[in-house]
């Protein structure tokens, strides 16, 4: 007769038994990695962007073998826009559901909740697009985005010594801005750079983020002749100036944006040799790099299939690529998941990414500012300064 | 007042103050205090904006000045962190006295009207904190900032702040739902114009709601810069606050004190819920159609629901149909014996007392006397100034010219409040009752604020009497809208005694109402005045006029026609002429 009590007993000690065996004679689980996205609320469409990106990344990585031999699971929660939110969320994946590993979030808010958290729990983090280094103080935050420690310094450099070599280079120019805190010192910047430049500053004015009447802007700009408009913009805020500049039947004659909506400013007849930043665009050489041309095919074919508005990789989608590189990297070089080795490793080191060579051994990890200028030349976006970033033979094109 | 629920609340406080030492995850003490940040930003809203009815779309301006108020003073003038919140109550409040102060004393900024106004008010700040040093554009950073030790960890002490705050709203919020000074603010919220008229001091409580209001959503700011420790003013003066505070308050329940708790804890846990990145927008999509579903079935919110089964629980079985109890008042015959009385010294004296209305005389040069003890009816063709004379002399409306004297004071001129208040006492030609209280609830809002006032539960108390002689003992816990009118009328008649007043005006409290109700009502007057109240009687029921008064005034045109006793004045020509007209023949 079968003992049915024994047999129990049996089962319950071998259960028990796999519980007590070491984890290094079980297969490794997955590598979990958090963090949150903006999927929902004002900062979605971007947010999505780099979504996709990490996807596509984490997607090749697993078939690649994944993180030291084990797969990666991606843990994103949707931080709904919301910083405070962020913070939350954060602390869940690193004290509840205790990730291995952290990837920041999107936009400068979130990014610096994110900061916090992993600050209090001794956790690196890299962030895809942290727009004002100043503010990211922690030693173990590492920026995707290579704009260097004072962008206001260089990223205005970068700009008008590029428009110094062109046949029309600008004598004056008017400031307008918005008041968006990563734009706005920007900006600020770009007027010292103008005064040290010995150009002339014939308008500044700002706006506040969420103005849509940009009338009175355009015709100030208009009645002050400027040879270069520099527009700290956001998002369309730069389509509805050039609109209403239309309006009143003015062109400006030179016109460089900060963060502009890649897609309608592109496509817009107005937008026509606008200038923007970048750290990336679908050409040589950055499309040298086999990684980052098969990363330019997966995610415009995802993007389409996403039904995302702009298919095309720029800064936003490049950074976050790059953030998930600079993470492989640091772990594949200490074959650790260690956050205190891998960070120490990427202050000494440097990373190759899509975007260029990084490195993070100075002013809050920032390292070099990598921005280039890029302009929109028959419908498209092509970088065209540093001339080494441009494409054969483009070059800025002026009125 | 229950002191039960002070002490389930402080209780409750200190349950929750052993989170952090339970040995859960960090995490925990984060989520909760998400919750308690938006118990008292939506318990804070509700205090102005559900317990009066002034929807605030503004809340999101005093928040931000707290947020704001925390990020500059410790941010930038190294304030210590606990020092800077009661500057931020401070602020927020001002703020918010400031604005009522205005608004509040212009009657047609009601409604939707108020609720822009306040939401111009967050653009307005925003504006001015994007613009000054206070801000200026590139937002504040608060790592630096040092925050008490009030727990092992900074999260914990950001919890025990968030914790208090929460327990101190609640707290706050409950004392004045259950106070006199709450069912003020719940009288204004049904009927703001009947409230002021009753005794209720509207304008000043709403200053005083407001002002609680603001301070506390300024608390939760302060504590929430800590929290979130980088501040911008898209951020922070996004619809967002404004948004969820109303949403949470409304599937709560605004009209319990605790219903705002109830939806944040709510709406708070489902947005959390929703938060996987695979499924986000199905999330949020499937939280807002929890949401709509909610409100559309229970728009009073799950404690409105609760309150109203509660209700229904208490109130005897025998409530329904048309049919009254009889008044515990002996109903006469309608032909009782008239005995007239005599005359008192002069209680109420108009004097040349004239209303206008953009041209329209509605009352002329009106001059008489009301003497104490006495039924004096008021009659006069429709249009004749009948209801104006009464709103005026209720305080509703202030005169254009002329005098009123009462029991030796000046009133012209002051507010409503402080007519009911010297006790003078009203009932409305078409009742009047607050919408969400209950029949008894009614009556003792009136004992409350009439005449010298009294407590709440003095009030109450008084007011079972009140309904009972008014005969709706059997109706007492329900609300108006189950009433037929001549239960309405009787409510008015309750309501109205309730303040114990000294003065008595009846607008057509007949009308409508059949003859054996009228005959009970004729009772019911007799019995009043033999309590030792004067009564002004406007009626057009002549039999009623005939059987009640000691004397009777006449108006035509908004001026007076005729005076003195009933039958000369019904005999007198000119009367006659108002009432059917200049004989051609």
């Amino acid at each position: 007769m079968i003992n049915l009590r024994k047999i129990a007993v049996a089962a319950v000690a071998a259960i028990g038994l796999a519980g007590a065996l070491p984890v290094s004679a079980q297969t490794p689980g997955p590598v979990r990695i958090g963090s949150t996205l903006a999927l929902t609320g004002p900062l979605s469409a971007t947010a999505l962007v780099h979504k996709l990106a990490g996807e596509i990344y984490i997607e090749d990585l697993n078939k690649r073998g994944g993180l030291l031999g084990r797969k990666v699971e991606w843990i994103v929660r949707d931080d709904q826009s919301r910083p405070d939110l962020a913070r939350t969320l954060y602390e869940q994946l690193v004290t509840s559901e205790k990730v291995d590993l952290l990837m920041g979030p999107y936009a400068t808010g979130a990014i610096l909740s994110a900061i916090g958290v992993a600050q209090r729990y001794n956790k690196m983090l890299i962030s895809h697009t942290m727009g004002i280094p100043s503010l990211a103080k922690y030693d173990m935050h590492f920026p995707a985005w290579s704009l260097g420690p004072d962008p206001a310094q260089t990223v205005p450099t970068t700009v008008f010594e590029g428009l110094a070599q062109t046949n029309k280079p600008p004598k004056t120019v008017a400031v307008v801005t918005s008041k968006f805190p990563s734009i706005h010192f920007l900006s600020l910047g770009a007027r010292e750079i103008i005064k040290k430049r010995g150009l002339t500053e014939v308008l500044f004015l700002e706006w506040e983020f969420g103005n849509r009447d940009f009338g009175p802007i355009a015709a100030r700009v208009k009645d002050a002749k400027p040879d270069l408009v520099w527009v700290g913009d956001i998002g369309l805020e730069g389509n509805m100036l050039l609109e209403a500049m239309k309006k009143i039947d003015y062109e400006p004659p030179m016109h460089i944006h900060l963060y502009p909506a890649p897609g309608p400013l592109a496509n817009a007849p107005e937008g026509k040799n606008a200038l923007s930043l970048t750290i990336f665009e679908e050409h040589a050489p950055y499309t040298n790099d086999p990684v980052a041309a098969q990363f330019v095919k997966t995610f415009g074919e995802r993007a389409k299939q996403a039904g995302l508005p702009y298919t095309a990789v720029e800064t936003q989608a490049a950074a976050s690529f790059t953030a998930w590189q600079i993470l492989e990297a640091s772990i594949v070089a200490t074959n650790s998941f260690d956050d205190r080795k891998m960070a120490d490793w990427l202050k000494a080191n440097r990373v190759k990414t899509i975007h260029g060579t990084l490195r993070f051994d100075r002013g809050n990890n920032f390292g070099d500012d990598l921005m280039r200028m890029k302009q929109v030349q028959d419908g498209r976006w092509v970088t065209v300064w540093p001339k080494e970033w441009a494409p054969p033979g483009a070059t800025i094109r002026t009125q | 007042m229950k002191r039960s629920v002070i002490l389930a609340i402080l209780a409750a406080g200190a349950v929750l103050a052993a989170v952090p030492s339970a040995g859960l995850p960090a995490f925990y003490e984060s989520f909760l205090y998400l919750l308690f940040h938006w118990i008292v930003l939506a318990v804070s809203w509700n205090i102005l904006s559900g317990y009066t009815g002034y929807f605030s779309f503004g809340h999101g301006a005093f928040f931000g000045a707290g947020i704001y108020g925390t990020a500059f003073l410790a941010g930038k003038m190294d304030w210590p962190f606990l020092a800077t919140l009661p500057a931020t109550m401070f602020v927020a409040a001002l703020l918010g006295v400031a604005l009522g102060a205005v608004v509040f004393r212009v009657a047609s900024i009601r409604g939707e009207i108020f609720a822009l106004l306040t939401l111009a008010v967050t653009f307005i700040l925003a504006t001015v904190i994007l613009n000054t040093r206070i801000d200026g554009g590139p937002g504040i950073y608060l790592i630096s900032m040092e925050i008490p030790k009030l727990g092992r960890t900074q999260s914990a002490s950001i919890y025990a702040m968030g914790l208090l705050a929460a327990v101190t709203t609640l707290l706050v919020a409950y004392l004045i739902y259950a106070s006199k000074f709450g069912t003020g603010l719940f009288a204004i919220h049904d009927d703001e114009d009947v409230a002021e008229v009753m005794g209720v001091p509207t304008y000043r409580y709403k200053l005083y709601a407001l002002a609680v209001s603001c301070a506390l959503a300024g608390l939760a700011g302060g504590i929430h810069a800590s929290f979130v420790s980088y501040v911008t003013v898209s951020e922070t003066f996004s619809i967002l606050v404004p948004l969820s505070v109303v949403l949470m308050s409304i599937l709560g329940g605004s009209r319990h004190w605790f219903g705002p708790a109830v939806g944040a804890v709510a709406i708070t846990s489902l947005l959390y819920y929703a938060t996987s990145g695979d499924y986000a927008v199905a999330g949020r999509a499937s939280v807002g159609f929890i949401l709509v579903a909610v409100i559309l079935f229970m728009p009073e919110g799950v404690l409105g629901l609760y309150s109203q089964w509660r209700r229904r629980r208490n109130a005897p079985a025998a409530t329904e149909g048309g049919t009254a109890h009889a008044p515990a008042v002996p109903v006469p015959s309608a032909a009782a014996r008239v005995v007239r009385r005599p005359a008192g010294p002069p209680l109420l004296q108009v004097e040349g007392l004239s209303k206008a209305f953009k041209g329209v005389q509605a009352l002329n040069d009106v001059t008489f006397d009301v003497r104490a003890n006495e039924i004096l009816g008021l009659i006069g063709p429709n249009g004749s100034g009948k209801s104006t004379f009464i709103n005026v002399v209720s305080g509703h409306y202030k005169p254009t010219a002329g005098r009123i004297r009462f029991d030796g004071r000046r009133l012209e001129g002051l507010d409503a409040h402080r007519f009911a208040q010297a006790g003078i006492s009203r009932t409305y030609q078409i009742p009047r009752p607050f919408a969400h209280m209950t029949v008894l609830e009614n009556v003792a809002t009136a004992g409350m604020f009439g005449g010298n006032g009294s407590g709440r539960a003095a009030a109450t108390e008084a007011a079972r009497e009140f309904v009972e002689f008014a005969g709706l003992g059997h109706r007492a816990h329900v609300r108006p809208d189950d009433l037929n009118l001549h239960q309405r009328k009787f409510l008015e008649l309750a309501r109205a005694l309730a303040a114990r007043p000294k003065l008595l005006l009846l607008d057509e409290v007949l009308s409508g109402l059949t003859p054996g109700e009228i005959n009970e009502a004729i009772a019911m007057v007799r019995r009043i005045r033999e309590g030792g109240t004067t009564i002004v009687f406007v009626e057009h029921v002549m039999r009623a006029v005939m059987a009640l008064t000691d004397r009777i005034v006449v108006l035509n045109h908004g001026r007076l026609i005729a005076e003195g006793d009933p039958a000369a004045v019904m005999d007198d020509e000119q009367v006659k002429v108002a009432y059917l007209g200049k004989s051609h023949a």
